[in-house]
């Protein structure tokens, strides 16, 4: 099912954001986006947009908070900030995530082997 | 869950703004791509193209907009604005569709939402004091002899109060005007007469000073008042130092020892002026309580908590035996009861608001019944339109939503104009409410009654819209799309409906305008039945005397002779007389009496009469017949033999075979208690309690012998009302300057007024029985003009082939008719049924009346037979040409 796929997909991204802001502090989406492809070396060359999609969602689920600020540039930028049910949050998605992809990981190599 | 409300909560506020949310999100995107295009350019790429690159790698502007848009949306909502603004645009292009549902609908509507605030005040509303669900009142009733609930003798309330365990305090109450003098003209105040346990009964307490202390209510102690704080405010001008200050009651001295919060009324409900005194002080009620005889004092319990109304009643059962064992003169036959304080203070209006609620429910169902009928039969007119859009691939569901929003949004339309009608329909009812019902403050529309219309245009408008959407949504969509309108099974079956609708609103006006057929003939023979006295041209007046004035029954009674001769005196009074109590103002004074020289009857049982005390002239004033012996006179004084004038029905009663002139029957109040009279006179019987309840025993003595402290003057004269009440006034002030004259009224109104009640339900219940029959006559006419329409070519066919106009007429007068008398089918046994739930408002007419129920057949089939003859005109007059030509 599509709706199923894209789920994980959003997941992962929202994820992502999520351990990026946990890592760097308030951050605006440029610096988030930016971020997320330098950590994956260049080879998660996302659509730059998509991060704000991520970003409503995680706003609506109150994991995170946005607050207008001025950037290193002297631009004016929207920063946001994980909150403490988004840290919460991010432990327990952390670890579902490592228990899934290992257990993803440990099928495909048998998979590889059989 | 509390995820998924944030989540809500931060959308709404998003979809409340979306203006914010749009320009925010723009900025947002603007300095991305500017924090972008310093990157490329940093890689050295020439701006122009640093700019674009970075357009590349952020993604589509407007795509990002959309979905953050989307992000931000309530879509459920949004469909439903977007139906509702759809809904909108059709009931603007349909104004006389719009302008006839949204009309009946706020008819049904308002008079539900005025009755309901009624009901709602009256009967759902706790009542004002703490905990309300535990007070009670605690009464004793006599089954044997038919009493079914009555007050109690201080004495009998003193061993309740003592042996009681099942209630945490118990407090009796009474009510008396004394005369506030000292300060200014002399006024009459609402005095509740109490035990001192009153206020803590009710949780509450006074505002400024204390409550009654045990001791207060015990003989011999100082006389104490507590105020409410109207009285406060209107006559003490809200004087702070009124706490141990004096007042004068009856030419008494009471030291005020507290103020009472206005919000408090008991037993008193609808007085915002009063005064509390203990029982013991007051001049009247503290006589009567050395003994245990009468039934006066009501009384009120706060139930313990955990205390089941079984158990308690369990105990009251065993202190009733005990009673009646320890004194059975008083007490052998009689049972204590209970019942919640609500029941009791809304008393007999309950059953008939029910009814009321019950016939604007009726109304608004026939309303329903009206709109569902115009929808099915515009459902038809626009079959294509959704045909269309089924065929365009909307789902069967949306159809049914987008139809629903339509009825949603003209139910709320109808609520809004209805709402609107109910403000204006409270205001009314509040004026015709009849004197003394309870909770009249209360009644008011607040957000609660609002929440109810609401809800109830919701549920009318699903009741009224469902059918239609459905059947919409189900029509043949093949049909439908080429144009012809649906000519399959479809339409009988929404015929169907639409007559079966029509005969069913018939039904329900014929159980409307049965059962106000019923209570408008009733009313009628109340106000029509002879009272057995005559009052008209008669004016009445009270007069109390305070007693440490006037203490002696010598001087009660001097005063009533020197009253009546200056009242006399005056020019243009034709006669005037003394009684108390009146009759139909004051109730009754039931006492026993026996017959001396009978045999004594078994103990329990008792013989009893309405009791009157009044002077000579007193049946002479109010046209009562004397039928044998004489009539008192100016020889019936306190040092001359007893003498009694007795009733027609006492004497036919209880000397069936033998001339009760002459004898000797023993019956008196206190102070003289029970004495021997002599009967001299028998006269004509009359209603002295209601014009609804015959006429009973009675037996009248002379003021002379038997006076009271205070006199109800009763004037007849041809003078204009207010000349009488001013040569009144004058005629006291020139007796004493210190006596208020009160309750100055033509006696003929106080009659009135004793059947408002009555009037109350029989106008309103007449009013909903108009509207249904509007609406009913309404959806006929709507019914048949649709038929009409539907069989223009099958008329023109008709008519082409030789059919005569008053044919064709008859046909459709044939179709109309046979409508109602279904519909008059379906009504009888509903009216029956219904009858016996307005039975008991019923006064000297059957629930069962024939005359009514022909009557109102006859009639309803005469409107529904004229409501299908505009039609039955326009199908007479179609031209078969043109109606040939069209197909």
């Amino acid at each position: 099912m599509p709706a199923a796929k894209s789920e994980i997909l959003q997941g992962t991204l929202d994820l992502m954001v999520l351990k990026t802001l946990e890592a760097m502090g308030p951050l605006h989406g440029y610096g988030i986006a930016r971020r997320i492809e330098q950590i994956s070396d260049d080879a998660l060359q996302i659509n730059q947009g998509t991060i704000y999609a991520s970003l409503v969602r995680l706003m609506h689920k109150g994991w995170i908070s946005g607050a207008w600020g001025t950037s290193d540039n002297n631009r004016k930028a929207k920063f946001y900030s994980l909150t403490k049910s988004g840290r919460k949050q991010l432990n327990t998605e952390a670890q579902n995530w490592a228990r899934i992809s290992g257990v993803i990981g440990r099928v495909l190599r048998i998979a590889e082997r059989g | 869950m509390l995820a998924w409300l944030r989540a809500l909560a931060s959308r709404t506020r998003a979809w409340l703004s979306p203006r914010q949310v749009d320009q925010d999100f723009a900025h947002e995107l603007e300095a991305h791509l500017e924090m972008l295009t310093d990157e490329n350019i940093r890689r050295d790429m020439a701006p122009e193209q640093a700019r674009r690159a970075a357009r590349i790698r952020l993604g589509g502007l407007t795509q990002l907009q959309e979905t953050n848009r989307e992000l931000h949306g309530l879509p459920i909502l949004e469909t439903f604005l977007q139906d509702a603004r759809f809904a909108l645009r059709m009931l603007r292009k349909n104004p006389g569709f719009t302008a006839v549902a949204v009309l009946t609908l706020a008819l049904g509507i308002g008079a539900n939402t005025a009755i309901f605030s009624v009901v709602y005040a009256v009967l759902l509303k706790p009542l004002p004091y703490a905990n309300s669900q535990q007070l009670f009142t605690v009464f004793q009733v006599q089954p044997e002899e038919g009493e079914n609930g009555t007050d109690w003798s201080f004495l009998n309330f003193d061993e309740l109060r003592r042996q009681n365990s099942i209630f945490i305090e118990l407090a009796g109450s009474q009510f008396h005007q004394l005369t506030l003098t000292g300060r200014g003209e002399p006024t009459v105040v609402n005095a509740s007469v109490v035990t001192p346990e009153l206020f803590s009964v009710f949780g509450e307490k006074p505002f400024a000073g204390r409550a009654f202390y045990p001791g207060d209510g015990k003989l011999g102690a100082p006389p104490v008042a507590i105020l409410s704080e109207n009285l406060w405010r209107d006559s003490f001008a809200a004087d702070p130092q009124i706490i141990g200050s004096t007042i004068e009651l009856d030419k008494r001295s009471f030291s005020i020892i507290g103020i009472m919060p206005a919000s408090f009324r008991f037993p008193l409900l609808n007085e915002p002026d009063q005064i509390w005194i203990p029982l013991v002080q007051d001049p009247v009620f503290g006589a009567f309580m050395p003994s245990r005889d009468g039934h006066w004092l009501r009384v009120t319990g706060r139930l313990k908590p955990g205390v089941s109304i079984a158990q308690a009643q369990a105990e009251l059962d065993a202190l009733g035996s005990r009673l009646a064992a320890q004194y059975p003169t008083e007490n052998r036959g009689w049972q204590i009861r209970m019942a919640p304080l609500q029941q009791m203070l809304v008393g007999n209006v309950k059953s008939a608001l029910l009814v009321l609620l019950g016939a604007v429910g009726l109304v608004l169902l026939i309303a329903c019944a009206n709109i569902t009928n115009l929808l099915l039969t515009r459902a038809t007119s626009r079959a294509r339109e959704i045909a269309v859009r089924t065929a365009l691939g909307a789902g069967r569901n949306r159809i049914v939503r987008q139809l629903l929003t339509e009825t949603a949004v003209l139910g709320l339309l109808g609520g809004a104009v209805g709402i609107g009608l109910a403000f204006w329909g409270v205001q009314a009812l509040s004026s015709l409410l009849p004197h003394g019902f309870p909770h009249v403050n209360a009644i008011r529309v607040d957000h609660f009654i609002l929440g109810f219309a609401l809800l109830l245009s919701l549920a009318a408008s699903c009741a009224f819209g469902l059918a239609p959407a459905i059947f919409a949504a189900n029509a043949n969509l093949q049909s439908n799309l080429r144009g012809g309108g649906a000519r399959s099974g479809d339409l009988a079956i929404r015929r169907r409906a639409r007559n079966f609708l029509a005969a069913a609103e018939i039904a329900l006006a014929m159980v409307l305008l049965v059962a106000a057929g019923l209570l408008l003939r009733s009313f009628a023979k109340l106000i029509s039945v002879n009272p057995g006295f005559n009052v008209q041209h008669t004016m009445q007046a009270n007069i109390d005397l305070p007693s440490s004035q006037y203490s002696t029954q010598q001087q009660w009674s001097d005063f009533a002779v020197t009253l009546l001769a200056n009242v006399q005196a005056q020019p243009g009074m034709q006669n005037s007389a003394i009684v108390v109590p009146r009759p139909i103002a004051d109730g009754q004074v039931n006492l026993a009496f026996k017959i001396e020289g009978n045999p004594p009857i078994s103990a329990g049982a008792s013989r009893t009469a309405d009791y009157v005390s009044i002077s000579p002239e007193y049946f002479r004033v109010l046209d009562i017949p004397l039928l044998a012996g004489r009539a008192f006179d100016r020889r019936d004084i306190l040092s001359s033999p007893r003498v009694t004038v007795i009733s027609q029905s006492l004497a036919r009663l209880y000397f069936s075979n033998q001339d009760p002139l002459g004898k000797w029957i023993v019956f008196g109040l206190p102070p003289d208690g029970p004495v021997s009279r002599q009967i001299v006179g028998i006269v004509g019987d009359v209603r002295n309690v209601s014009l609804g309840r015959n006429p009973g025993p009675m037996m009248y003595v002379p003021y002379a012998q038997s006076p009271f402290w205070g006199a109800n003057l009763m004037v007849k004269s041809s003078l204009r009302p207010a000349s009488v009440a001013a040569a009144i006034r004058e005629v006291v002030r020139k007796i004493d300057k210190d006596l208020p004259v009160t309750g100055v009224v033509l006696a003929p109104e106080i009659i009135d007024a004793s059947t408002g009640q009555s009037k109350f339900r029989t106008l309103l219940l007449s009013l909903f029985a108009a509207m249904a029959l509007v609406l009913a006559a309404t959806g006929i006419f709507g019914v048949i003009s649709y038929s009409v329409a539907c069989r223009r070519n099958e008329i023109g066919i008709r008519m082409a082939l030789g059919a005569s106009r008053a044919a064709i007429l008859r046909m459709v007068l044939r179709e109309t008719l046979s409508l109602a008398l279904a519909g008059l089918a379906l009504g009888v046994p509903c009216a029956l049924a219904a009858s016996r739930l307005v039975a008991h408002l019923l006064f000297d007419v059957s629930a069962y009346d024939p005359i009514t129920l022909t009557t109102v057949a006859v009639a309803l089939a005469a409107v529904a037979v004229a409501a299908g003859y505009i039609p039955a005109r326009r199908a007479m007059r179609v031209d078969p040409v043109i109606a040939l030509r069209y197909e």
